[in-house]
């Protein structure tokens, strides 16, 4: 079998489990958790193809997850942040709290 | 390439960045002053920056292009840069007041990082570059979406924006790895060649329909606009319309150009009743729930920042209308229908941070009887609002009409997307609803005695000039649209 096939089985896997985490979640914070799962579930299938894959140009595929893994550092900080925010305002990290604006 | 070339062509986005860090130490210098008209000097050395990246882009000091497509200098994309460098001044100028927040250097700063994305996300033709320089520009506009900390809306409207945003970004580089994995390239133009002939791999098709996830998240379009009205109701008003603004260019340019230039062999057709698989269907859906959701939901809104989230989304709607038809014509047609619409916007909001500054809300009551108590600015408002319900001689309405004729004028002629023009032009007689009612509150209601009319502290004189400059340039690109046409390589033969 191609490796690619198993390694990116478990690449979408990931993804999958991030996005139930951060759509089923009500705390902020797993919310937050499931994204970063997403965003390594990508990572990983970067690195797949890289290494794997009929790849004329080196390390595209390890730089894209390297640049992105740093991104994904930036996001959690601001994310951790607005966390905050929004625990000061209500005493809580709960995202059902956040319904002041409807319509 | 050297890096002195390299520093050349990025000069525009070095002097922003420059200018960011300049506004930091000037307003360490001013910190002792309070916050307010009296400490402005962190925004006039980032005006300042915007101004001279604009001249370097105008004059074409940084055309040029970095190897693999990370920075492309184009004479469109030089244009498009200057002018989002302009709306980034534009921005700064309107919180000149600064009532939101004591940390004005930051916000300052911050804006200009802002801008710094936008105008990398206009000029790369890589993914690696695209998506680092969107999520520049997202992670800035998170910040200054929760940047009014006393106000709970704010932070709230900012984790909601976040968290819609963070996803989006997850499905956006999943789906890029996939195209990447499917084709082995990251830049447009390999991503093109190794494409050409070749029958669709379903890989690059999921990883397509996850890219359109997240770039249609940027745009606002619906389905995924659900942060946009919360994002712009809760940021503070410059903030939200920076958000409206400059990042609506950028991800429209974007998505433009990437649809056409590097995913061009997968297009698909979206005619009614015979669709192919690729991007023009998924975005031919896009724009009609786009189209009907956002007009009709702002039928019943009462807050004009929530109206102009729903107007957004409409307006998100007619310019993918143009992008699923594809073609030469898109990137011209799309890039000056962002433009005009970006100076409209951006000119709307700034009367709502006016009103909001003299009444405290941005409610229809805080509207009524505006014509009476400024003149001006209520003038402004109609220009603007009529010129995003399509009304001519106005921008509004040649930026529709040249959208609309290059989705007619796609596929040779064949009129295939007259359902989608059709529909476009049936929800913007819609959209005259809720446009006329607000501008029915602002010129024949009563003023609501129960509101304070001071004016805030600071005569907001620049304020006004800013949102006057706006309207000039609304009224002006709608009577000689060729003067911003011609730059962005828009020839006469589309028009008939």
């Amino acid at each position: 079998m191609n490796p690619i096939v198993p390694h990116l089985i478990v690449a979408v896997l990931l993804f999958a489990i991030g996005m139930t985490g951060a759509l089923a979640r009500r705390n902020a914070i797993l919310t937050l958790v499931g994204i970063e799962i997403m965003l390594n579930a990508a990572n990983l299938s970067f690195v797949v193809f890289w290494r794997f894959g009929p790849n004329p140009d080196p390390q595209t595929g390890l730089m894209f997850a390297l640049f992105s893994i740093a991104v994904a550092a930036a996001e959690a900080a601001v994310g951790l942040a607005l966390i905050i925010v929004l625990f000061r305002h209500r005493r809580t990290t709960s995202l059902d709290a956040a319904d002041s604006m409807k319509g | 390439m050297n890096f002195l070339d390299l520093a050349r062509i990025a000069s525009p986005e070095i002097a922003v960045v420059l200018g960011a860090l300049g506004a930091l130490a000037v307003d360490l210098a001013q910190r002792g002053r309070g916050a307010g008209s009296s400490r402005t000097g962190a925004i006039w050395v980032g005006v300042a920056s915007c101004v001279v990246a604009a001249l370097i882009l105008v004059l074409g000091g940084a055309t040029g292009a970095a190897p693999g497509g990370m920075l492309a200098n184009g004479p469109v994309v030089g244009w498009i840069k200057a002018i989002l460098a302009l709306l980034t001044a534009g921005t700064l100028l309107l919180s000149v007041r600064g009532g939101f927040t004591m940390h004005v250097g930051e916000f300052v700063a911050t804006v200009l990082l802002g801008g710094v994305g936008m105008m990398l996300i206009a000029s790369s033709e890589n993914v690696l570059m695209m998506f680092l320089a969107l999520e520049l520009a997202s992670v800035s506009l998170y910040i200054l979406t929760g940047f009014n900390k006393r106000d709970p809306q704010s932070g709230e409207a900012a984790l909601k924006y976040f968290l819609f945003g963070g996803m989006a970004g997850a499905f956006l580089l999943f789906g890029l790895s996939l195209i990447y994995g499917a084709t082995g390239a990251i830049e447009f133009q390999g991503i093109r060649a190794r494409l050409e002939g070749q029958p669709a791999h379903p890989l690059l098709l999921a990883g397509l329909v996850m890219v359109l996830v997240g770039l249609g998240f940027k745009v606002a379009a619906a389905p995924f606009h659900f942060w946009a009205p919360d994002a712009y109701q809760g940021a503070p008003t410059p903030a939200a319309g920076f958000i409206a603004a400059g990042s609506k260019v950028a991800a429209f340019f974007i998505l433009a150009k990437f649809t056409g230039m590097a995913l061009d062999e997968v297009s698909g057709r979206a005619n009614w009743g015979d669709f192919a698989s690729g991007w023009a269907p998924i975005l031919a859906l896009m724009a009609a729930a786009s189209m009907l959701w956002g007009n009709l939901a702002a039928l019943r809104q009462r807050n004009v920042k929530r109206l102009l989230a729903y107007s957004a989304v409409a307006h998100a709607g007619y310019t993918v209308v143009a992008i699923a038809a594809g073609g030469s014509e898109v990137v011209p047609a799309v890039g000056f229908y962002a433009v005009t619409y970006a100076f409209t916007t951006l000119g709307a909001f700034g009367v709502a941070g006016w009103v909001e500054a003299r009444t405290g809300g941005t409610d229809f009551e805080h509207f009524a009887g505006l014509s009476r108590r400024s003149p001006v600015a209520a003038l402004c408002l109609g220009v603007f609002l009529l010129s995003l319900a399509g009304i001519p001689p106005l921008a509004g309405f040649f930026g529709k009409f040249f959208l609309f004729l290059v989705a007619l004028n796609g596929d040779a002629g064949a009129l295939g997307l007259l359902w989608l023009v059709g529909l476009g032009t049936a929800t913007t007689c819609v959209s005259f609803y809720y446009y006329l009612r607000l501008l029915k509150v602002v010129f024949v209601d009563e003023i609501d005695p129960r509101l304070s009319t001071e004016p805030g502290d600071g005569s907001g004189l620049i304020e006004l000039t800013t949102i006057l400059v706006a309207a000039v340039v609304v009224v002006v690109a709608g009577c000689a649209p060729a003067l911003l046409l011609n730059p962005l390589g828009l020839t006469a033969t589309v028009v008939p």
